[in-house]
């Protein structure tokens, strides 16, 4: 008996031993190293991720998709869960379009993979599949992927920079990733889990461009017919709202395929499409009267360095006469009036040798040489488009001011950002830079401009039967490395529709055409066309309420009853007419570059010169920043 | 007072049970929440993915290169401009 009582106090003893070292053990491994072994866990069954936001859609002006993001799966897939293999073949079969053997090998291995990526659709039926595992990932979609595609660029990826305006507005357009802490098995394979979301991605902002798809399709595909019926080498095409700078339309492609360089990166010289400047400067400081005339030699002139020569001689012409037939001889007698400065700064007024300031990455400014390096007969070439270089969108804007009364307007391309809750984060207002001409002188310089698509003109091959078509005509010689190209011709006509109101400025430039090179014969039919497609296409870019009612007798009336797109403050600086008359303030523009702050100076309604070279940051103005000033007046800028 | 004691337990365990039954209730309603919501959400993207694709094809279709071969093909042209008729709105006389 005492025996058996030892023998259980024994195993008693050892269980309660058991016991004690069991819950020492227990509360080492939960108090001591609990911790660790937490983190260990946890480390390998869940990860953060990052969770990609989706990127914001690219609309036309009308709400027309341009580029979408779409997301997209690679379908990952675990054999030995699948609970039906044949059914889930046929069905990996049809779902993604592969091949039956393709997947047959691919669910032999432990882990198939299919890298696709597949669309949303594609997978949708795969999701109910016990053993299919998706990894979602985003990318852009082009519904058209030609369509714009200089503008529109592409977004970074992997060895390709981002473009366009996919670069321009990257930061808008991104949105802002969400994270969260996603189930791993021992696999490696990734379960959502929904309750440990961290932060929800945010998508980007939606980009609405000024362009309007239907404007671009049109400008796309006559481009491309005249470079295929001219032989071209290349072209770019540029239609503008003159009343706001919106671009419309923007075209530009080589007949190689190669990429071309855009409507803001493609330089020329402009030919007899500036004579219409000289006839600008010539008015601004009254150095002309509608009846002046000059002798035009019969269409030779021999100068002391150069023959000039004209295409249709003329004998006495008035100004206006001379832009008509785009008599090089009468135009560079009457350009003798200007000043060097006078004559530079028409030029500068009309945005040459400047950037536009539109809303892409890169843009070229042209090239317009200063007075001071000018030589003996620049002057005269600057008269008929030579020795000096802009872009299709630059001569867009320049024939915009004439189109609109006498402001310059920056060109837009961005027409609104929008959040995608619906907030407007931007919407474009016209952004005036500077009145160059009165409207009284734009209606003078746009009568002279309607006079060349009539008889006798060189643009009647833009006339319209029932719309009046004001524009020049153009026939640059290409330069080359070594002087310029013999037989190579750029052929441009810039245009203004309808004359009698203008809604549209259109630029049609063609490199190198062949089989007559003449803009009149090959840029200026091509205007016809494109003006044609858009009075029968159903786009907004044109108001047909305004094509329908009766021409308005002059077109500074046409600008005053415009509602709500010229309000008179543009106006400056005629201050006479200026309605806003209330004094501003200086702004701080102190340690901007200098285009910065005249930009700055210039939407604040100041003019503003810069003293010394403008190289570098401002380091002052005159008047001081914060000073109160009177509209239109001038600030100096100082450099440090 | 050992009664009470008993009614007083199975007060609690009932309460408990209540309380385990609510919390799964919760559970189980969130549970399947969240997955209706992730089945709509997957096929917003379905139906997204084929909208996509539609405007694709609507792009296409309605392309001028598409329409114009087609519409040469049965003798149309575009119309001149002294072709295009646009009608001027009447204009309401005041009363």
């Amino acid at each position: 008996m005492a025996k058996t009582e030892v023998r259980l106090r024994v195993v008693q003893i050892a269980f309660a031993l058991g016991v004690v070292a069991l819950v020492a053990r227990a509360a080492q491994v939960q108090l001591g190293e609990g911790r660790r072994y937490a983190a260990d866990a946890e480390a390998r069954r869940t990860e953060r991720v990052e969770l990609p936001a989706a990127r914001g859609t690219i609309y036309d002006r009308a709400g027309t998709p341009l580029a979408i993001t779409q997301e997209r799966h690679h379908v990952g897939i675990a054999p030995n869960e699948l609970t039906d293999a044949a059914a889930a073949t046929r069905l990996l079969q049809s779902a993604l379009g592969l091949g039956e053997r393709e997947v047959r090998l691919a669910l032999r291995r432990r882990w198939a993979y299919f890298h696709g990526p597949f669309s949303a659709a594609q997978v949708h039926e795969l999701r109910r599949l016990r053993g299919i595992h998706l990894t979602r990932t985003y990318e852009r979609f082009l519904p058209d992927p030609d369509f714009a595609l200089p503008v529109l660029g592409r977004p970074a990826a992997e060895g390709r920079e981002a473009s366009g305006v996919e670069r321009l507005l990257d930061s808008v357009l991104a949105g802002t990733p969400g994270s969260a802490v996603v189930l791993r098995d021992g696999e490696g394979r990734v379960y959502e889990s929904p309750s440990r979301l961290d932060a929800f991605p945010v998508p980007g902002d939606d980009v609405y461009l000024t362009l309007d798809a239907q404007v671009q399709e049109i400008v796309e595909t006559a481009l491309a017919d005249a470079l295929e019926r001219f032989r071209a080498a290349g072209g770019d095409i540029v239609v503008l709202d003159p009343h706001t700078g919106e671009i419309l339309g923007l075209a530009s492609r080589r007949a190689d395929g190669s990429q071309p360089a855009t409507a803001f990166t493609s330089v020329f010289e402009p030919g007899s499409t500036a004579k219409v400047i000289v006839a600008a400067g010539l008015l601004v400081n009254d150095l002309v009267h509608p009846t002046d005339s000059v002798w035009g030699e019969n269409g030779r002139w021999r100068l002391p360095y150069r023959v000039l020569e004209d295409e249709h001689p003329v004998q006495w012409a008035t100004l206006e006469h001379a832009i008509q037939v785009s008599s090089n001889i009468a135009t560079v007698k009457f350009a003798e009036r200007l000043t060097r400065t006078q004559q530079f700064r028409i030029m500068r007024d009309f945005g040459f040798g400047t950037p536009t300031g539109v809303d892409v990455p890169v843009e070229s400014r042209g090239r317009l040489p200063l007075p001071q390096d000018w030589s003996g007969t620049t002057a005269q070439a600057l008269a008929i488009g030579y020795e000096f270089s802009v872009t299709p969108v630059q001569l867009a804007q320049a024939y915009a001011v004439i189109a609109n009364g006498g402001v310059l307007f920056r060109p837009a391309l961005v027409k609104r950002v929008q959040a995608p809750g619906g907030a407007i984060r931007y919407e474009h207002r016209p952004e005036p830079v500077r009145r160059v001409v009165t409207p009284e002188q734009a209606a003078q310089l746009l009568v002279m401009l309607r006079g060349v698509t009539l008889e006798g003109g060189t643009g009647t091959g833009a006339a319209m039967a029932q719309y009046e078509v004001a524009g020049k005509t153009g026939t640059a010689r290409v330069a080359g490395p070594n002087g310029y190209i013999p037989g190579a011709y750029t052929a441009i006509f810039a245009s203004i529709f309808p004359a009698s109101d203008p809604q549209l400025v259109l630029v049609v430039k063609i490199d190198e055409p062949h089989g007559g090179y003449f803009a009149s014969i090959t840029a200026a039919p091509v205007t016809r066309r494109v003006l044609e497609q858009l009075l029968a296409a159903r786009t907004n870019a044109l108001d047909r309420r305004r094509l329908a009612r009766p021409a308005a007798p002059s077109p500074t009336q046409v600008i005053a009853v415009d509602p709500g797109v010229l309000p008179m403050v543009y106006a400056w600086p005629d201050t006479a007419r200026d309605a806003d008359t209330a004094s501003r303030t200086v702004p701080n523009v102190a340690g901007l570059s200098f285009r910065e702050a005249v930009e700055r100076l210039h939407r604040r309604g100041l003019r503003a010169r810069v003293e010394g070279q403008g190289r570098g940051r401002v380091a002052r103005t005159r008047p001081a920043a914060g000073g109160a000033v009177a509209p239109g007046a001038l600030v100096v800028l100082v450099g440090r | 007072m050992a009664l009470r004691g008993r009614h007083f337990l199975a007060g609690w365990l009932v309460f408990l049970l209540a309380i385990l039954a609510w919390v799964t209730a919760r559970n189980t309603a969130a549970h399947v929440l969240a997955r209706e919501l992730a089945e709509l959400r997957e096929e917003r993207s379905a139906r997204e993915a084929e909208r996509a694709e539609l405007l694709r094809r609507i792009r296409e279709g309605s392309s001028l290169g598409t329409l114009r071969p087609l519409a040469e093909e049965l003798g149309l042209r575009l119309p001149a401009d002294s072709q295009v008729i646009i009608l001027q709105q009447p204009v309401r006389e005041p009363r």
